[in-house]
């Protein structure tokens, strides 16, 4: 008797981890899937205020050359097209704040590493847009960063399904297929058209000076770029710091007050929040806004943590 | 120290006439449950008062205290500086939801006067609490909840002092944020791409 419950102790101590690696296994399949399946399909997406449709096709030919188109199908137009994950053009507003010139070295997308911030598992199995598909719980393993629900197709290992809920449980934010077809799509949907418009972004594996640092980071966080742009409403120049923990992102914005009369605020826009906080510097008042899928209290804290002058130790 | 006193000691914050022992007797309380729920309540018949919106699930006191904590110069902080945060912090609960129908309708300022339709207007006016809380609970296989789509459409655009800095810029920084990240290199997905999109409707 006692054997058994020692081996029923020993068992569940064992599969845990089991649980764990089937859980990034499948992460990693997914990531693989991305530049290596073809398909199309449409898929909507929601949060508080908005919903919409779209459709993707994506294709991957022989030389292994990834060509992915979207589609906004209600509202204005909004079109992409990637070509190896580069954005070679763009119809809409959609690229219209992003500036030339910025860097952003990629973060490879590494499930160890987010097991660290993030209990991965299997949770089960569903059926998403009429196919099978395999349910992963991502969850959170501190309060500054919110979960996901995941579901991958069986057969491609591809994300057909992404729930964002915060740590009440709310959904916060959906994104799922309605229809998906494995399989090249022709080389017609594949094109941007004459009217999409190019997008030059230039990529540097410098960060430019940065005259900015945070004293604390949510843990895993990490600075992904940094840059400077003009501000539309007011022409001073607004720095832009951008982290993430190879999941979650943030922004933080900084911008000169010059006597302006701002309050600090905090507001929630589906999944994203943003929090301002007016901050005090040799060279005057600045408000510093965090914006980010993240935790309001975790935003708040970094928008508190700000501050001037050059990093001492950067990490 | 007894309950009475420390429902009187948030009643005191929630009135804005707190002074700094009764501030440090409710942050000390703040863990309480019980202590907590009082303040919900409270936000929550002000709210009624006024007849506004308010988002309760939106823990702010939680997060505001946890932030508090976090922040060495606060201990210092001279009781006007600490009442007058507290003030801001009971308008800013009330404005929350506010700000939050101004910033739904992102593209609002931008592109006012270019015959956008008012209907779509209405439309964007809507709560964020709605959808969060007709879906709640919905871990492995959430089913959709048709309640989700019944938004009120109870809050008018806040617009008669003209915008202010937050409400000129934040549209702006949400999009930059959420572009960014849409345009940015390496396969992160359609998920990028439509939180961006979401953005620019209608």
């Amino acid at each position: 008797m006692r054997a058994i419950s020692l081996l029923l102790l020993l068992g569940g101590w064992l599969v845990s981890p089991a649980h764990a690696t089937e859980a990034q296994d499948w992460l990693l399949r997914m990531s693989a899937a991305e530049r290596t399946q073809s398909f199309q399909g449409a898929f909507i997406y929601q949060r508080s205020g908005s919903f919409s449709s779209h459709r993707i096709w994506h294709g991957v030919d022989a030389s292994g050359q990834v060509r992915e188109r979207l589609l906004q199908l209600d509202g204005p137009v909004q079109e992409v097209l990637r070509i190896n994950g580069r954005v070679a053009c763009v119809k809409g507003a959609l690229a219209e704040q992003v500036a030339a010139e910025q860097a952003w070295p990629v973060r490879e997308f590494d499930p160890k590493q987010l097991q660290e911030w993030y209990d991965l598992r299997v949770a089960g199995e569903s059926r998403v847009a009429g196919r099978p598909a395999v349910v992963l719980a991502v969850a959170p393993r501190d309060q500054h960063r919110y979960g996901f629900e995941l579901h991958l197709d069986r057969e491609t290992g591809l994300l057909l399904k992404s729930l964002l809920l915060n740590e009440k449980g709310q959904l916060l934010e959906r994104f799922q297929f309605s229809t998906f077809e494995p399989g090249q799509p022709a080389d017609a949907d594949l094109q941007g058209g004459a009217d999409c418009r190019q997008v030059q972004i230039a990529e540097t594996s410098e960060m430019p000076p940065n005259n900015w640092r945070s004293e604390w980071l949510p843990p895993g966080f990490t600075l992904n770029s940094v840059l400077e742009r003009r501000s539309a409403v007011s022409k001073e120049m607004v720095s832009c710091l951008v982290y993430g923990d190879g999941l979650a992102r943030f922004s933080v914005f900084l911008e000169p007050l010059r006597g302006a009369v701002a309050e600090d605020a905090r507001s929630q826009l589906g999944p994203t929040v943003a929090v301002s906080k007016r901050m005090s510097t040799d060279e005057g008042d600045v408000m510093v806004t965090v914006v980010g899928e993240i935790p309001l209290g975790t935003a708040e804290r970094v928008a508190l943590s700000m501050r001037s002058g050059l990093a001492q130790n950067t990490p | 120290m007894s309950r009475e006193a420390l429902h009187e000691s948030l009643s005191a914050v929630m009135d804005n006439e707190a002074d700094e022992l009764e501030l440090r007797r409710v942050l000390n309380a703040v863990d309480d449950a019980e202590v907590r729920d009082k303040w919900a309540r409270y936000q929550l018949a002000r709210a009624v008062m006024h007849k506004e919106l308010l988002e309760p699930r939106l823990d702010i006191a939680a997060a505001v205290s946890a932030a508090l904590a976090e922040e060495p110069a606060h201990h210092v902080t001279p009781p006007q500086a600490v009442a007058k945060r507290w003030r801001l912090l009971g308008r800013v609960a009330i404005a929350a939801s506010v700000t939050v129908a101004v910033l739904a309708g992102v593209r609002f300022y931008n592109q006012d006067g270019l015959g956008e339709g008012t209907p779509q207007l209405a439309q964007q006016a809507v709560p964020h609490s709605s959808v969060a809380s007709a879906v709640q609970g919905a871990a492995v296989l959430a089913g959709y909840s048709e309640e989700a789509v019944e938004l009120a459409p109870s809050i008018t655009a806040p617009l008669q002092s003209g915008p202010t800095w937050q409400e000129q810029r934040l549209p702006s920084y949400l999009r930059q944020h959420a572009q960014q990240a849409a345009m940015s290199a390496g396969g992160e997905g359609a998920l990028p791409y439509a939180r961006a999109a979401s953005l620019e409707a209608r």
